[in-house]
Order: C-alpha cells, then sequence, then structure tokens
C-alpha cells in the first residue's frame, strides 16, 4: 500500500517530465532561427533603448539613425558628410561667415523635395523651432553643446536656414547631426513627455518604427517613399532585439536567431570569426584606454619625471599582443588615427623599465626596504581604479600592478561598477583610474586638458596644469580654417606626448558581426553607429 | 472562522504599514547611498558637459535636500502616483505594468512546475528514506541546489538553442509569429530553470517534513486503525508535513513574483526582474523604489498567505 502511494507520486512525477518533453518536442523544428533576408535582418543589441528622440537619447544612436537624418552625418571615416543638407557649409563654399563682432553665421542650404514621414515638407523652420525647443527652459535635452551659443536662426526661405552664433564655434558642422524636430508635430508641446514622438519618432529616414515591445524588441519597417528613391533601403524590416546578456547575444548570434552583434567584446572575436556565415568587421575607433594621473589627489604625479617613468614601466606592445589578441594598436596620445587631426609626429615612449629606474632615482624616489620607493617619507604608492566585470581592464590593471612593482611603485586595484566609477571621476575622487574615453568627432581637445577645465567645468580629470597648452587649446577651438585647426592640434598633440599627463594604452577598436551575405557594410567610429548607411545595405 | 479570519486579516495588514514605511526609508537611503545617480550615465557621452549634468539635475529635482525628495516621494507615493522613470520618462507605472504580465507567467508555471515535482520527489524521497529513490532525488537536488541559475541557463541554451536548435535561446516572442506554440516554446528554457532550483530546495523541506511527521505517534495510530496506507500518507503525513514547506514556497514565490532576476536577464526575458537589472544599472531611482516596495509588499503579503494556508490545512494551528 504505501509502495502503491509512492509509485503514484513517481508516476505524477514522470508524467510531468513527459509533459516538458513533449512540451519540447511540440516546439522543435519551430526553431525560431531564420537566415538574414532583404525581407528582415535581426539585430542583437544590448540594451533597451531609453528613447526614440535623438536629443534626448542618453545611449547610441543605432535605432535612431535608421528613423531620423541629420543636415550631415559622419561616415566609416569620420569624415563630415552632407545628408539633408546639400552641402557642408565652410568659408571657401560661403555658408560660413565670420562676423566682425567676434560672432559666425552658418547658412544651411537644405535639399529640396524631403518629406516627413507623414508628408509634410521637411524646411528651415524645423531647424529653427529645434534650436528654439532645446534652448528653451521647458525641455531637457541630454546635452545643449553649441545650442547655447547660437542667438538666433534666420530662415529668409524654406530651404535655407541661417544660424547665428554668438562667437566661434568650431564644431559647427555637426550641429545638426542629430538631425531636427518636426515643428508641426511638437510646437508648443512638453516634448519630454511627448511619449507618441519618443516612442515613434517622425523621421525623415529610410525607417519608422513598425512596434515597439517593450523589454523585447523594436521592430522597425521602410517607408514607402524615402527620398533616395522607391527602391531603397532593399531590407524591407530590421528587428532590434534586447538582449542584455552578453554571452546570450553571442548564443543567440550561434544559433542564428539574430544576424547582427554591434559592438562584439574582444575576447568574444575568434569565437565568431570561426563562424563562416559571419564577417567580423574591425573599424578603428575613436575612443582610446589610458590610465588616467590625477595630480590633485596624488601630488607626486605632478613631476612629469614621475609620468615619464611610469609611461616607460609598462609594456603596452605586450599588452596588445596577450591581453587585446591583437586587435587594438597602442596609441600615443587622446587624438586617434581616425581623426583628421591626428599626427603621428610625437614623442613615443618604448618599454625601458631602467630609463624609469633611473628617472625616478633623478627625482629622488629610493627605494625603501620593501622594495617600494619613497621621497621625503612618503611612499609612492597609489590606488588604480577601473570598471569591475570587463575582463580585459581587470587583466591590464593587474598587468600595470605588476610591471609598475617592478620599478619600486607600489598600486593597489579597486574595482567599481560603471555607473559608481562615472561618479568617483566627476567628483574627482581617485589616484588614478584606468577607463577610456570616447572622443567626440570633432577633435576637441580643450574640455579634456585645459587647466580650468577641471570637473565641474570638464573632463580635465588628470587636474592637469600646462599654460602655455591650455592658451593652445583655445585658439584651436576658436578658428574654423580647417588648416589652422589642424596646425594647432598637432603642436598640442606634441605637447601632450612630451609631457604625458595621461598614459595612453590602446586605440579601441570596433568590433561588429554581420552575415557575410550582408553587402555595402561600412561601419562607423562614433556615436553615430554601424546604421548611419543602412539604405544601402543588402542581403545578398 | 470568517470573522476570526477577517479580523486576523485586518490586524496583520494594520501591522504591515509601519513596517512598510520603515522599509521604504531604508530602501530609499540604500539607493542613495550607492555611488553614481541617474545622471552618471551620462558621463560616458563626451557631448554631455558638466553644465548639462547640473541642468539635468535641476530638471529632476536631485539637487534638493535629500530629505525632500523622500517625502515628496512619499506623499505622492501614497496617492498612488508613482512619479516618471529618470531613465526614459515615462510613468514608472506603464513601466511596471507591461512588464508584470511576463513575470506573472513565468512564475505561475514554475511555481505549479516546482510543486508538481517537489510534491512527488519529497513524498517519495522521506517515506523511501535511504533507499534509491531518496538517494537519487538527493543527488539531483543537491545538484540542483548547487547550479548557479545563470550558468544553468546559458548551458540550457547552447543545447537547445545553439545545438540542437529546438527552441529560441531567449526573448518571449518571434514577431510574426506570435501564436501560442511560439509563446509555449520561448518559456520552456526559462521556466526549467526556475523549476530545476525551486523544487530542488523544496523537496529537501519536503523530505525533512515528512520524515519528521512520519515519527509522530498519530501516524502510527492511524496505520494501527487500519487507514489505508496511502489515505495516511496524504490526509495525514502529508498534510501535517506541507505546513512548513508552505511558507518557504511562499517567500519563494514572492520573490518570483517580483522578478527572477538572474533568469530573467540571461534570457532577456521582458518581466519586472530585468527592469530591475536596468534599473539598478541606471540609477532609476523612482522605478527603484517602486520594483522594491513592490517586493516588500509581496513578500508581507504572500506571508499572511502562507500562515492562511497554514491555518487551513493544519487546524492545530490558530490564526493569531
Amino acid at each position: 500500500m504505501e509502495r502503491e502511494g509512492v509509485s503514484r507520486a513517481l508516476r505524477s512525477a514522470l508524467a510531468f517530465g513527459a509533459t516538458i518533453i513533449v512540451a519540447l518536442s511540440a516546439c522543435s523544428r519551430r526553431s525560431a532561427a531564420v537566415p538574414p533576408s532583404n525581407d528582415l535582418l535581426i539585430i542583437g543589441y544590448d540594451r533597451e533603448p531609453d528613447t526614440l528622440n535623438r536629443f534626448s537619447t542618453h545611449i547610441l544612436e543605432d535605432i535612431q539613425t535608421c528613423i531620423i537624418e541629420g543636415l550631415t552625418t559622419t561616415d566609416e571615416a569620420m569624415r563630415v558628410v552632407p545628408l539633408l543638407a546639400q552641402d557642408v557649409p565652410t568659408i571657401d563654399n560661403r555658408g560660413v561667415k565670420l562676423r566682425a563682432d567676434g560672432g559666425m553665421d552658418v547658412i544651411w542650404r537644405l535639399r529640396p523635395d524631403i518629406k516627413w514621414h507623414d508628408g509634410q515638407p521637411f524646411t528651415s523652420a524645423d531647424v529653427k523651432f529645434t534650436v528654439d525647443a532645446i534652448n528653451s527652459p521647458n525641455y531637457n535635452p541630454e546635452s545643449t553643446d553649441g545650442f547655447d551659443r547660437i542667438t538666433s536662426v534666420d530662415t529668409p526661405d524654406p530651404l535655407t536656414a541661417v544660424v547665428h552664433y554668438k562667437e566661434i564655434y568650431a564644431p559647427y558642422d555637426i550641429q545638426f547631426i542629430r538631425g531636427t524636430l518636426p515643428k508641426h508635430i511638437l510646437e508648443g508641446r512638453d516634448i519630454d513627455r511627448a511619449q507618441d514622438y519618443n516612442r515613434s519618432p517622425l523621421g525623415t529616414g529610410p525607417y519608422r518604427v513598425a512596434e515597439w515591445k517593450a523589454g523585447e524588441y523594436i521592430l522597425l519597417e521602410r517607408v514607402p517613399h524615402y527620398w533616395r528613391g522607391d527602391d531603397v533601403p532593399r531590407i524591407k524590416k530590421l528587428l532590434f532585439r534586447f538582449v542584455a546578456n552578453t554571452n546570450t547575444r553571442i548564443n543567440q548570434l550561434k544559433s542564428g536567431e539574430v544576424h547582427v552583434v554591434a559592438l562584439v567584446p574582444w575576447d568574444k572575436y575568434r569565437e565568431i570569426a570561426a563562424m563562416t556565415t559571419m564577417v567580423v568587421h574591425k573599424t578603428p575607433g575613436n575612443a582610446y584606454e589610458h590610465v588616467t594621473l590625477n595630480e590633485r589627489q596624488f601630488p607626486p604625479f605632478a613631476d612629469v619625471r614621475i609620468r615619464r617613468a611610469l609611461i616607460q614601466a609598462i609594456d603596452r606592445e605586450l599588452y596588445v599582443k596577450t591581453i587585446l589578441d591583437g586587435l587594438a594598436p597602442v596609441t600615443h596620445g587622446a587624438i586617434q588615427p581616425v581623426s583628421w587631426a591626428y599626427t603621428d609626429q610625437v614623442t613615443k615612449y618604448a618599454f625601458d623599465p631602467g630609463k624609469s629606474r633611473a628617472l625616478l632615482d633623478a627625482a629622488g624616489w629610493t627605494p625603501g626596504a620593501d622594495g617600494i620607493r619613497a621621497h621625503d617619507g612618503k611612499r609612492l604608492a597609489f590606488t588604480l581604479i577601473t570598471q569591475a566585470g570587463f575582463a580585459i581592464r581587470e587583466n591590464i590593471a593587474q598587468a600595470i600592478q605588476r610591471q609598475l612593482r617592478d620599478i619600486g611603485v607600489d598600486v593597489k586595484v579597486e574595482l567599481h561598477d560603471g555607473t559608481a566609477i562615472s561618479a568617483l571621476w566627476f567628483e574627482g575622487k581617485f589616484e588614478a583610474m584606468l577607463h577610456w574615453w570616447q572622443m567626440p568627432s570633432d577633435p576637441e581637445l580643450t574640455t579634456f586638458f585645459a587647466a580650468d577645465r577641471t570637473p565641474p567645468a570638464g573632463r580635465n580629470i588628470n587636474y592637469y596644469r600646462n599654460d602655455e597648452l591650455t592658451k593652445l587649446l583655445y585658439a584651436s577651438d576658436r578658428t574654423v580654417d580647417r588648416a589652422e585647426r589642424t596646425r594647432l592640434l598637432q603642436a598640442a598633440q606634441r605637447m601632450l606626448a612630451d609631457d604625458v599627463p595621461e598614459i595612453p594604452l590602446y586605440s579601441v577598436t570596433r568590433l561588429d558581426a554581420v552575415p557575410a551575405s550582408l553587402q555595402h557594410f561600412k561601419g562607423n567610429p562614433t556615436n553615430t553607429g554601424i546604421f548611419w548607411n543602412v539604405d544601402e545595405w543588402e542581403i545578398r | 472562522m470568517g470573522n476570526q479570519v477577517a479580523r486576523f486579516l485586518a490586524r496583520r495588514s494594520l501591522q504591515a504599514l509601519p513596517l512598510l514605511f520603515v522599509i521604504s526609508v531604508l530602501v530609499f537611503l540604500l539607493i542613495h547611498a550607492a555611488p553614481g545617480g541617474p545622471l552618471a550615465i551620462y558621463l560616458a557621452n563626451p557631448n554631455v558637459r558638466p553644465e548639462d549634468i547640473e541642468r539635468l539635475r535641476r530638471a529632476l529635482g536631485l539637487d534638493r535636500p535629500l530629505w525632500v525628495q523622500y517625502w515628496s516621494w512619499l506623499t505622492a507615493f501614497a496617492r498612488g502616483d508613482w512619479g516618471y522613470s529618470f531613465s526614459d520618462g515615462r510613468p514608472v507605472i506603464a513601466r511596471i505594468a507591461e512588464r508584470l504580465p511576463a513575470t506573472l507567467e513565468l512564475a505561475a508555471v514554475s511555481l505549479a512546475g516546482a510543486l508538481l515535482v517537489t510534491l512527488p520527489a519529497g513524498v517519495a524521497a522521506g517515506v523511501r528514506r535511504g533507499r534509491w529513490v531518496d538517494r537519487a532525488t538527493s543527488a539531483l537536488a543537491t545538484a540542483g541546489i548547487s547550479l548557479p541559475a545563470f550558468w544553468f541557463g546559458l548551458v540550457l541554451q547552447i543545447v537547445f538553442a545553439t545545438g540542437l536548435g529546438w527552441l529560441p535561446s531567449s526573448g518571449r516572442s518571434t514577431p510574426g509569429a506570435d501564436d501560442f506554440g511560439d509563446h509555449v516554446s520561448h518559456l520552456v528554457l526559462p521556466a526549467l530553470v526556475l523549476i530545476v532550483v525551486q523544487a530542488a530546495a523544496w523537496s529537501r523541506y519536503l523530505r525533512g517534513s515528512v520524515i519528521d511527521t512520519l515519527a509522530e505517534p498519530f501516524v502510527a495510530a492511524a496505520r494501527a486503525r487500519g487507514i489505508p496506507r496511502r489515505q495516511v500518507l496524504v490526509r495525514h503525513v502529508l498534510r501535517n508535513a506541507i505546513g512548513p514547506v508552505l511558507a518557504v514556497v511562499m517567500v519563494d514565490a514572492a520573490l518570483l513574483v517580483s522578478g527572477a532576476v538572474v533568469t530573467e536577464s540571461v534570457f532577456a526575458w521582458p518581466g519586472i526582474g530585468s527592469l530591475f537589472t536596468e534599473a539598478l544599472a541606471r540609477r532609476d531611482y523612482t522605478v527603484l523604489m517602486a520594483l522594491l516596495m513592490l517586493t516588500s509588499t509581496a513578500i508581507v503579503v504572500l506571508n499572511l498567505v502562507a500562515d492562511l494556508a497554514h491555518a487551513l490545512v493544519d487546524p492545530r494551528v490558530a490564526l493569531t
């Protein structure tokens, strides 16, 4: 009898197991994998956007780029190219006029016959509305950079917008890279709360939102009469699935459930590159990993001999070959090769711990009983903070710790989560930090190195002070003459390489996994993202 | 009995209010003490200048003293106004409402599944203590308890999605193929992870409880009276043994209902758990507060339910 009770129990357990197996097999052969085609391309995306309003979002603008077009955009080599503008205004084409009062006027000539997705014409009134909205206290965009220097916008005709700046603003050519806000939809409204627009924005681009399923996906569909022609874009639907977990995203790529994964982590490169159906595109990036040396929190960093000693004790070539698997090149400064302002004619420091020791000896830092150098009773010991859960950073931090120990410098490594680390740097509460800056596509250095741009006035978190450099940097911001700007920025790069206010490590390479059958993929090193030329994409 | 239940519910609810208030203060202080705030994430963008951060801080009211922020949150929350998400500007209540069905569905299926496994496995192991059934379920349960959910989830993906291609590896639906079968196929793997993890723990509790109950004199008495074994097992043993297990089940249920954080993230399941992970990473204070208050409330309520249920199956337990 007891046996019967038990076997009954067992039987129901078996029955349950059988149910699961039946469920499994019922679903088998209805695999979620469909190959990429011109009907549907599926993108595994690492997070759900907060909003599709390009001016409000604070994450990458990949999805927005498919819907909303700027007056200009940046291409795969970070060149600024016209999109809804007929050309990029310059002094030479008389699109930029410097005024006697120190201000400047930028004349945007818009492409004719562009229509919003609802059929309304796109005009200079939309440009003016956008500037007014962003400068209005009633709207809270992510950044008002540049807009806050615009005094007014004139619209002499529907295709001409004249933007008046109160001072010279060098990156004027990307002022409207995030597009414009449609006046006829948003005028007089609370844009922060205009959920109809923010969830399904009206644009002029090749796609529009078909469905946004919270927490799951955004489905974009092609618009019927895109201005580049009725046969563009070729791919009918783009599906962005939100898959936060990196391993899951890679699993989905392997099972064929997603076709594109942007920003593949370097330690997954080999795994994906081995798949014959995939191509991993490498785009030289515009971010650089470096060690920030906070002179305010750790005053010995203010001595250039110490900084030069540190950079020569770190074998950057070795890190690139081993930890980075050769995927990202060593860099020697804040401006990356992809930028027009880049120069490689700067001092480069090879790995030479002998020189490091000599420099430290000369600076009066001599090894104590524990092997750690000291000077006037102060040990050469500092804490290096970096982001937790980022394997490459953790490995590099440990390698730095080890190599600096060899020259008698004691480094303690501390890991923090990504959000916490942003707060720490913003308050300047750290001694050294391993991190990267995503650089703006315009090669401005002022906010990173000018003496008066320490937080909260900027990003000079080395608390580095060089008055000559500061003057040079401000001069570079106050000219729109490309040749003159290049000369000033290259002089600044040389000065920075000599002075080593921070230790540049490597230039960040972007890895994007796409189907081998995808044609015309070009990549993009900026926040504009890889979809900037999605209208050309085609599966073949 | 009905009157007694009503009085019990009224008293316990009144006790819960100050508890929830204290929890809300603690949770508020804790999430504000975590380094970084809702604006930290903006700093990654080089075009966001410190003056932008200051402007946004004022706009979000984060420049006010902490107690002012708490008070305005509390008064609004008490009125049913949960505020707007700091990350996407939409009403918190809308963000939670759109995620709730996914979580409830996953919780219901895995609770039911786990109970279906737990009851026979726990009873069998307890009754046949030391025999192969016991040893086998013990081994499986130990494995189930030790499996980290994220790892187990990834292994299931590799086997059933990447390898066999039978099931989707993650998500809740396939756009365009949103039928019942598609729905079930997305549910299988995350539910399986939760079922295994829960059933492993619960069946151990039930086994212990069954063994204890079997040793009670009333079981021997029932058998002596010639009551059929199966009836003894179900009416006398299980009924007494299930009480303590129910308390554990209810707490786990409360946690499941407030989102299986790890499992939902691994399977990109669009529920409360993945919303919580996202809100935590972005320090979305309003969403975090609402979710943590919901979790606390769920635990309080389901504890109450457990006590009620215990009293119903075991007449010796009084409602106090």
